[in-house]
């Protein structure tokens, strides 16, 4: 085993942990599984590369990369509108299904069932309008450039993980620093108390959505660029996204961050040794040792 | 003069066919202090859901300061002058005494929070010595004294209690009920529901005694405490008061 499966470790819990951030709120907040946010990290990565294929169509300087890395300036753009649309499609999403539940009373079986319909349909509409054939923000090649201690990064990964570290610092002060976070935590706690010390608990809950769903966008964006961009690649990260979100403890974001980056290093360290179609396993084996030893999570109360 | 808060014909309970409170007329005029009586399962602690936002209204009405807030969502009455304290978890246990005001004054102008809550501060001295602390850390007493001064933080005109002396010691409710009453002094209209008659008709201008969803009894604290057949049907008072 050699120091490098420690950066692609970290480079794949980077993504994962961004992920994983947005179930944990939802999970806390609205208190259902929702199986279909590994959706809006597909769907962020599409919106994505539509913008910055049609940035591309407008202008070619565009599409050249910016040194040191393999894309041009189109991406950083498509990004930040694939953000914006990437929560706008979470919150049509919750008027449609969702929120419509919640006003019904309905229980959290019928809630996590519905996001299985609802992942189900978002994947089918992406392999309708985009095909299942994968798709790249770039072809351009990048040589890894050492580090020292035997590590080697492209331009690209450090980019992921610093993108990464500031994306979870800048929600740990919104959660802890600012009214909206205030808020946010009161109705994890209790919602109908929340209500009565006058917070719009709607209003709270259209950020949790905003928020996840823009977080899984820069997931996916960061995987497509990385990777490759498939309708699938929503499903692959779903069943890490839980694992890390429960191994973090639900509703912590340093705890969801963290455990991303301790389940992408487990994979990493398992996969040359099990091998790669192991590497779903690996997760999964992750998610019964803590649910088993310690299912409050590194940083959920235990009871 | 009008009333502070008023229902008229209210009825409310979980579901539509099986409302609770089976129509209720009550009012309560500023600096007044009602307290709602009655045996379990009268429909007291829906009555004052149902009027805070948290148990669905069917048919009836409910104003506060003379503005129809029969189908405003509970955040929106807070804001409108209504404050309520919830029997039970009436305080965010994982957050700070500190966040717990803070989350109370960020519907304030941001010039009025930081003296609002100082002003709480120097109400309740106990929050004021330990702010940091989790107000799950906290005693029953202390907790309901910050559920109080919580509600406090927007001023409201009227401030509605469901049962604040429940699982308190008689000296820590003789505390709380006196704090009560001098909140109510100073022109905020109170709603107790109360379990506990006797402190509570003690400090009342006024008791209003359910059964079954509907107003049986109504009249000044004072008559009702002295109505032996009253507390002996509805309160159970005769008995409770005779066990050594």
């Amino acid at each position: 085993m050699t120091p490098q499966v420690l950066m692609d470790g970290l480079v794949t819990g980077s993504m994962i942990g961004l992920g994983a951030i947005g179930v944990t709120l939802t999970y806390s907040i609205l208190r259902f599984a929702n199986f279909a946010h590994g959706e809006f990290v597909s769907w962020g990565a599409y919106f994505a590369l539509a913008v910055a294929g049609a940035l591309g169509a407008v202008s070619g300087a565009l599409t050249a990369p910016i040194a040191p890395f393999s894309f041009g300036w189109a991406l950083p753009v498509a990004a930040l509108v694939s953000v914006a649309l990437s929560g706008g499609l979470a919150l049509l999403v919750d008027a449609l299904l969702f929120g419509r539940l919640r006003d019904r009373r309905s229980t959290v079986i019928i809630l996590v069932m519905a996001s299985f319909g609802a992942a189900l349909t978002l994947r089918s509409l992406l392999e309708f309008i985009f095909t299942s054939k994968p798709a790249y923000y770039t072809k351009a090649l990048q040589i890894a450039l050492p580090l020292g201690g035997g590590l080697r990064a492209t331009p690209d990964q450090l980019l992921t993980l610093g993108v990464a570290a500031v994306l979870v610092l800048a929600v740990h002060l919104l959660l802890t620093r600012t009214a909206i976070g205030r808020s946010m935590r009161a109705v994890s706690e209790n919602p109908q108390l929340a209500g009565v010390t006058g917070i719009d608990v709607r209003r709270v809950i259209r950020t949790v959505w905003l928020l996840g769903a823009g977080l899984a966008a820069v997931a996916g964006i960061f995987a497509g660029l990385l990777v490759q961009i498939r309708p699938q690649m929503g499903l692959d990260l779903l069943l890490p996204l839980f694992a890390a979100a429960i191994l973090g403890g639900i509703g912590s974001v340093p705890g969801a961050m963290l455990a991303g980056l301790v389940v992408g290093l487990a994979e990493a360290v398992a996969v040359p040794l099990v091998g790669g179609e192991w590497r779903a396993a690996v997760a999964f084996v992750v998610l019964v040792l803590v649910l088993l030893f310690r299912p409050q999570g590194l940083f959920g109360r235990a009871g | 003069m009008m009333a502070a808060l008023s229902t008229h014909a209210l009825v409310a309970g979980y579901e539509r066919d099986l409302p609770i409170v089976r129509g209720i007329d009550f009012r309560v005029a500023g600096g007044e202090l009602v307290v709602v009586l009655g045996p379990n399962g009268a429909g007291k602690s829906t009555f004052v859901k149902a009027i805070a936002g948290l148990v669905p209204i069917h048919s009836g009405t409910a104003s506060l300061g003379g503005v129809d807030i029969t189908a405003m969502p509970a955040h929106e009455k807070i804001r409108h002058g209504l404050g309520f304290v919830p029997q039970t978890e009436n305080v965010f246990a994982t957050l700070s005494i500190h966040d717990n005001l803070l989350l109370a004054a960020d519907i304030l102008p941001p010039e009025r929070r930081k003296q609002r809550i100082a002003d709480l501060y120097a109400m309740f001295p106990d929050l004021a010595a330990r702010p940091s602390l989790r107000a799950g850390q906290l005693s029953g007493g202390q907790r309901q004294m910050l559920a109080v001064a919580r509600t406090l933080v927007v001023e409201p005109s009227v401030l509605i209690l469901d049962e604040p002396s429940a699982g308190l010691s008689p000296k820590i409710v003789a505390e709380v009920f006196a704090r009560l009453k001098a909140i109510c002094a100073g022109g905020v209209a109170m709603v107790l529901v109360e379990q506990n008659v006797k402190a509570a008709l003690a400090i009342a201008d006024r008791a209003v005694v359910l059964v079954e969803g509907r107003v049986r009894h109504e009249g000044p604290a004072a008559a009702l405490a002295g109505d032996p057949v009253v507390a002996e049907l509805y309160l159970g008072a005769r008995r409770a008061e005779t066990v050594p």
